[in-house]
């Protein structure tokens, strides 16, 4: 195995613990921790934070090499995927008119 | 009185009969979810992994762009468990339906709760005066086990059809879009709004920061934000 297999698969291992610590532990350990108002609260933000921080940064990615904001198709096929949805809360519509307008813009781009 | 193999039979039946119209959705992310598992650079192998031992859609896409700029474990480890915490309220929910089980098979239950079948048992069995019965284990049961095969069909299939893609056609990039897909329905009351705000203009500032650790601070500040707005919000509608 390289170091990257042992990169990849350590994430592999630690996202499975992850499934089971949060899926099981409940139904392991049955009612022994109260989840206080304040806690289930913090729960209910926490994954919506985390998967909007995952995405801002690739769809606007800062660089330092190109001196600042990149913005590309990635932005637009993005903004276009949210109207999308917006329209037809279609999710799959919404991932192939996001790709095809990524596809489309960055043929121009290249043109340009 | 029915016998118990009848019951068994009914539950799990009625179980499949609820879920089926979901399972085209479920397929649809599978396939999704194993393409971009092989287009964000994950090996064949590692990705059939990481759909049968990880078994969690959200968490796999969400650690796909970690794992693609070197991110460190523990990060991953963190976003991961940050995206899953849902199944913690799910799982303090489901807990006493299968109180009457052994261990193991209490955390096997768990291992394969998903979104879905969470949602189609509550309504069911949310106020049931009895919890823990065979047919309420057996309707659980029709459920998870058609969801299971859905999803591993579909995400074998997905990193097949993704390793015979060019690279070309950057569909790593749907893998932002399905996370999209997850997150945008999220934004339904002005607490969880402002709270996506708050993330998403801390996590564009802090991108640079190494070891993205941008996003534990970008997130720490969209928690805040979101208990916050919601305690400012109901103070003013009462």
């Amino acid at each position: 195995m390289t170091e990257q297999d042992w990169y990849v698969y350590g994430a592999i291992a630690l996202l499975t613990i992850c499934t089971v610590l949060t899926r099981s532990t409940f139904h392991v350990i049955g009612h022994k921790i109260p989840l206080s108002e304040g806690v289930r609260s913090g729960f209910r933000y926490a994954p919506t934070a985390a998967l909007t921080a995952i995405i801002v940064p690739e769809l606007l990615p800062l660089s330092s090499e190109a001196g600042g904001v990149i913005v590309d198709q990635r932005l637009l096929a993005a903004l276009v995927a949210v109207w999308i949805f917006h329209k037809t809360r279609n999710t799959m519509l919404m991932i192939v008119g996001g790709m095809v307008v990524f596809w489309v813009a960055r043929a121009i781009l290249q043109i340009l | 009185m029915k016998t118990e193999s009848a019951i068994k039979k009914a539950a799990l039946l009625e179980g499949l009969r609820v879920v089926r119209p979901a399972l085209i959705a479920t397929f649809t992310w599978g396939l999704v979810t194993g393409v971009a598992m092989v287009k964000s650079g994950l090996t064949e192998a590692a990705a059939l992994w990481m759909t049968f031992i990880v078994y969690a859609g959200s968490a796999q896409l969400t650690s796909l762009p970690l794992i693609a700029t070197g991110a460190p474990l523990w990060l991953i480890f963190a976003a991961g468990f940050i995206v899953n915490l849902r199944f913690v309220i799910f799982s303090a929910a489901l807990a006493p339906y299968f109180q009457k089980e052994k261990w193991y098979k209490r955390l096997a239950y768990g291992f394969f709760t998903t979104d879905t079948s969470f949602v189609l048992f509550m309504p069911k069995y949310g106020d049931a005066k009895e919890r823990g019965t065979l047919e309420q284990r057996w309707f659980f049961l029709g459920m998870i086990i058609p969801g299971w095969f859905a999803w591993q069909i579909s995400s074998v299939l997905g990193i097949v059809l993704g390793a015979m893609v060019p690279t070309e056609w950057s569909l790593e990039f749907a893998a932002v879009l399905a996370l999209m897909a997850i997150t945008i329905p999220l934004a339904n009351s002005r607490p969880m709004l402002s709270c996506m705000m708050i993330t998403g203009a801390v996590a564009w500032v802090t991108q640079g920061l190494p070891l993205r650790l941008g996003l534990l601070v970008s997130v720490i500040a969209g928690i805040v934000s979101g208990i916050w707005a919601e305690k400012r919000y109901r103070k003013r509608r009462s």
